[in-house]
């Protein structure tokens, strides 16, 4: 795997829900491609990358989303994104066994699946930020926790929806990130061959 | 600490999951740091990482807004938008003035089949016409039509409004496009009595209490009824049965009984105020029954 072609996958991808991305905004659910992203790597690439990749993601995420604190400064904290892309991928690895991972329907459910799951994370550590050190204010401050896990899990359905183009336009790129193409060889097969 | 052995330490001892967890155990710790911890640098990093992604947000916007171009970009004086807006005004009358004409259509051949209906006569024929014209000098008084012997309109023809309420007659010798028309409520008309809720088929029309509507004050007609074993009451209708007016006129709606009064000078006899069903003025199109030569009163 090309780590150079994920860093910069994941970075267009960041940008592109920063900016393009806002025009597939339905109410307050926005798609995000960067999911989409980790989750074909996470599908294509050896299972010994499967949680760098989700942490290297999961900390450009989080480097590139600071809060706006109540006194109107801003702050990046990371580590809610991080922690949360990696559960996503501690669930979406095991996965690979079961999905066809080259089919764009089975890859959206496993978007989807990521999405909800590192959404919780990222949920459950700016909670649990507010109660270790009190003075705390978490990104979708002044909404409820509720109403961000509604809008996360929102957000979550839609991600599944655009991985379906998204993973399927991914593919055509498969070449580029160099993903290992190593087969099982087959005694008997093999002793077959000329 | 010399910080290639610290290297070499780490790259020996963290590998595989080890290494996994102590990245998610860090990223704990930094996620759990207060902010007066993390101002100091992530700010900076997270600056420093949005270095070679701010281009390619920036062409984002570009695409997003030549996609969905914001709302301030909206000129409402622009010359196309006005123009566009006029023409939207211009279609939409012709819309609805298409609209109301379909209406007038139908409503009009409704009338015409209602009428149709009634008459057994074959050689009567049927004129649509507007009313064009009222007498502004009195209430009641005579009304203009736009059709005239051009259309073969007669004197005496009866006029019928709503499909089955007789409007009134045709005054005078009519123009060549023109016809003057009397409303109903200035003849005096002979008419039968008969129930709201409809005659009953087999009771002959000479059971039901007949007299001779005049026209009175305020647009409503008197009438004596000289029968006093006759039912009549509030609320039945006034059907013409008048000679005068033809075959084509009779059965046709003219009013509504009002009131019942007894006479002042005949106690026998009691005195029924009717309302007319329609009026000329307020209908907008009506129909004129043109009778044979040989049919005409």
């Amino acid at each position: 795997m090309r780590w150079s072609v994920f860093i910069l996958a994941t970075l267009v991808a960041l940008a592109f829900d920063a900016s393009l991305g806002t025009i597939l905004r339905i109410g307050e659910s926005q798609p995000r491609l960067v999911l989409c992203v980790v989750v074909f790597a996470l599908l294509s690439a050896p299972r010994v990358h499967a949680m760098r990749i989700a942490f290297l993601a999961g900390l450009l995420t989080d480097l590139l989303a600071p809060v706006i604190r109540p006194d109107g400064t801003q702050l990046v904290v990371i580590g809610p994104w991080t922690l949360g892309f990696a559960l996503g991928a501690l669930a979406v690895v095991p996965l690979r066994s079961l999905l066809y991972h080259r089919n764009p329907i089975s890859s959206a459910f496993a978007t989807g699946v990521f999405a909800v799951l590192s959404a919780v994370v990222f949920v459950s550590v700016w909670v649990l930020r507010m109660l270790v050190l009190g003075d705390e204010t978490p990104s979708w401050w002044p909404g409820t926790n509720a109403g961000e896990v509604v809008r996360q899990a929102k957000s979550a359905l839609a991600s599944g929806a655009l991985a379906v183009p998204a993973i399927w336009v991914l593919e055509r790129t498969r070449g580029v990130w160099g993903f290992s193409t190593a087969k099982r060889v087959i005694p008997a097969v093999s002793r077959e061959m000329p | 600490m010399d910080p290639t052995r610290l290297y070499r330490f780490l790259r020996e001892r963290l590998t595989g999951p080890r290494r996994d967890w102590t990245i998610a155990a860090l990223a704990l710790v930094l996620a759990l740091l207060p902010a007066r911890f993390l101002e100091a640098w992530t700010n900076d990093l997270s600056r420093i990482v949005s270095v070679p992604v701010v281009p390619i947000m920036h062409g984002g916007m570009a695409l997003r807004d030549w996609i969905r171009p914001p709302r301030e970009a909206f000129d409402p004086r622009a010359p196309e938008v006005i123009e566009l807006e006029m023409s939207a005004e211009r279609y939409r009358t012709l819309f609805e003035q298409s609209r109301l004409k379909t209406e007038s259509l139908e409503r009009e051949v409704g009338e015409l089949k209602g009428i149709r209906g009634r008459i057994a006569d074959p050689r009567v024929q049927l004129a649509t016409a507007s009313v064009v014209g009222v007498d502004p000098t009195r209430s009641g008084g005579l009304v203009r039509v736009n059709v005239g012997s051009r259309h073969g309109v007669h004197r005496d023809a009866p006029v019928i409004a709503r499909g089955d309420v007789f409007a009134g007659v045709v005054a005078q010798e009519p123009g060549e496009f023109v016809s003057m028309v009397r409303p109903a409520a200035r003849c005096s008309l002979a008419v039968r009595l008969y129930p709201a809720d409809g005659a009953t088929p087999d009771r002959a029309p000479a059971a039901y209490a007949g007299t001779v509507l005049k026209p009175a004050d305020g647009g409503i007609w008197l009438g004596d009824l000289f029968a006093s074993d006759i039912d009549v009451r509030v609320g039945d209708i006034a059907r013409l049965a008048d000679e005068r007016l033809g075959d084509v006129s009779r059965g046709l709606r003219v009013g509504i009984v009002r009131r019942i009064l007894p006479s002042e000078e005949n106690p026998l006899v009691r005195r029924v105020e009717v309302e007319p069903i329609a009026t000329l003025v307020g209908e907008p199109t009506v129909v004129v029954a043109i009778l044979p030569p040989e049919g005409r009163p």
